[in-house]
C-alpha cells in the first residue's frame, strides 16, 4: 500500500526487543521472555494479515491460507516468497526460507564462546549460538501464528535453524 | 440511502453497529442485521447454490424485505459486513465499491495498536470515516 519500513531500523528494533527481554526483563526465565516476544509477533501478524488479505479471494481450505502466507504475506514482509513448502496433508506444514532476512546479518556474540569452560567448547558455543538465534525466531513465529489465527486457523508454529541462513518454520494446525 | 451498517465478528459477535435514520427504528434495523447472519452462514456453508461467488468476499444481495435491501460481505478473517439500504434499484458495482472502501476503513481501525481484537470498535475516527462513506454512497447512486 505504498508504505515502507526501513529494514535496518526494523532489524535493530528486533534485536533490541530480544536483548531487552532476554537480559533485562526476564533474565533467568528464557521461556517467559520467549512467550512475551512471541506474543508481540502474534499481534503484528494478526493486524498485518488483516491488511494483506484485503484483496484476496476468500480461502476455502487451509492449504490456500498457507499459500497466501507463503506468497503474498511473505512478499509483503520480506520481499520474497517462501522457497519451499512441504506438507503431510494432515495439518502439518513446513515453510522453508533459504535465506531468511532477519537472520542474514546475525553474528554470534564472541563473549558467549569465551565464557564456556566445558570440555567441548565448540559444541557449547554452538549450543549457545543456536539458543541466541532461536530467541530471534520467536518473533517471526508469532507473526505466522497471528496471521493464521486471524484467518481462522489456530495453530502452533516453531522454527528450525539446523542449516543457517536457511530457516524453516513448522506449522502444526490444531484440529 | 444506507440506513444501517454493521460489522460482525467471526463468532457472530457485534463489533460495530450504526444506523443512519432520523426515526426511532434502530431496533428493527438491528433485527434485520441479526436475521441476515443466518443467510451469510447459509451462503458460506452451502457453496453449491452460489458456485460463482464461492471465493468472493462480496456476498451480494442477502435478502430483500419490503422496504430494505440487505447486502453482505465476508472478509478472509471471517468478519462480516452487513449493509441495509432503502434504495431498491442499487447497482452491484456501487455496493462493491462501498464495501471496498468500508473494508479499508475497517482495516485501518483494527490496525490501531490500542484496539483489542474481538472487541467493539470504539474509534471516533472510524465512525466519522464510515459516515462519510455512507453519505457518498447516497450521492453515487443518485447521480
Amino acid at each position: 500500500m505504498g508504505r515502507e519500513v526501513s529494514e535496518s531500523c526494523l532489524e535493530n528494533l528486533l534485536i533490541e526487543i530480544v536483548s531487552s527481554f532476554c537480559t533485562g526483563f526476564y533474565v533467568d526465565k528464557p521461556e517467559l521472555a520467549a512467550r512475551r516476544i512471541e506474543a508481540i509477533g502474534f499481534q503484528v501478524g494478526h493486524q498485518l494479515s488483516e491488511r494483506c488479505a484485503i484483496d484476496q479471494p476468500r480461502f476455502t481450505d487451509h492449504l490456500e491460507a498457507i499459500k497466501f502466507i507463503c506468497k503474498d504475506f511473505w512478499s509483503e514482509l520480506f520481499k520474497k516468497q517462501i522457497d519451499n513448502l512441504k506438507t503431510n496433508h494432515r495439518g502439518t506444514f513446513v515453510l522453508q526460507d533459504n535465506r531468511f532476512r532477519w537472520l542474514a546479518h546475525l553474528s554470534v556474540d564472541p563473549s558467549l564462546d569465551a565464557s564456556s569452560s566445558i570440555q567441548d567448547p565448540s559444541a557449547m558455543a554452538k549450543n549457545k549460538a543456536a539458543q541466541a538465534t532461536g530467541m530471534h525466531l520467536y518473533f517471526p513465529c508469532g507473526i505466522i501464528r497471528g496471521a493464521l489465527s486471524n484467518l481462522g486457523i489456530p495453530c502452533a508454529v516453531s522454527a528450525d535453524i539446523s542449516n543457517l541462513p536457511a530457516c524453516s518454520f513448522l506449522v502444526r494446525i490444531k484440529a | 440511502m444506507i440506513v444501517c451498517i454493521a460489522v460482525v465478528g467471526h463468532q457472530n459477535n457485534p463489533l460495530y453497529l450504526q444506523s443512519f435514520t432520523e426515526s426511532d427504528d434502530a431496533l428493527k434495523l438491528h433485527h434485520i442485521v441479526h436475521c441476515s447472519l443466518d443467510v451469510v452462514d447459509e451462503r458460506v456453508n452451502n457453496p453449491k447454490k452460489s458456485a460463482p461467488t464461492l471465493s468472493e468476499t462480496f456476498l451480494g444481495l442477502l435478502y430483500p424485505t419490503e422496504n430494505y435491501k440487505v447486502y453482505g460481505y465476508l472478509t478472509n478473517t471471517k468478519v462480516k459486513f452487513i449493509m441495509v439500504t432503502t434504495d431498491l434499484d442499487v447497482r452491484d458495482a456501487d455496493v462493491r465499491n462501498f464495501f471496498r472502501r468500508f473494508h479499508a476503513a475497517y482495516v485501518d481501525a483494527v490496525s490501531n495498536p490500542f484496539h483489542v481484537p474481538g472487541k467493539k470498535i470504539t474509534s471516533r475516527t472510524f465512525a466519522e470515516r464510515v459516515s462519510t462513506i455512507v453519505k457518498s454512497f447516497g450521492l453515487n447512486s443518485a447521480g
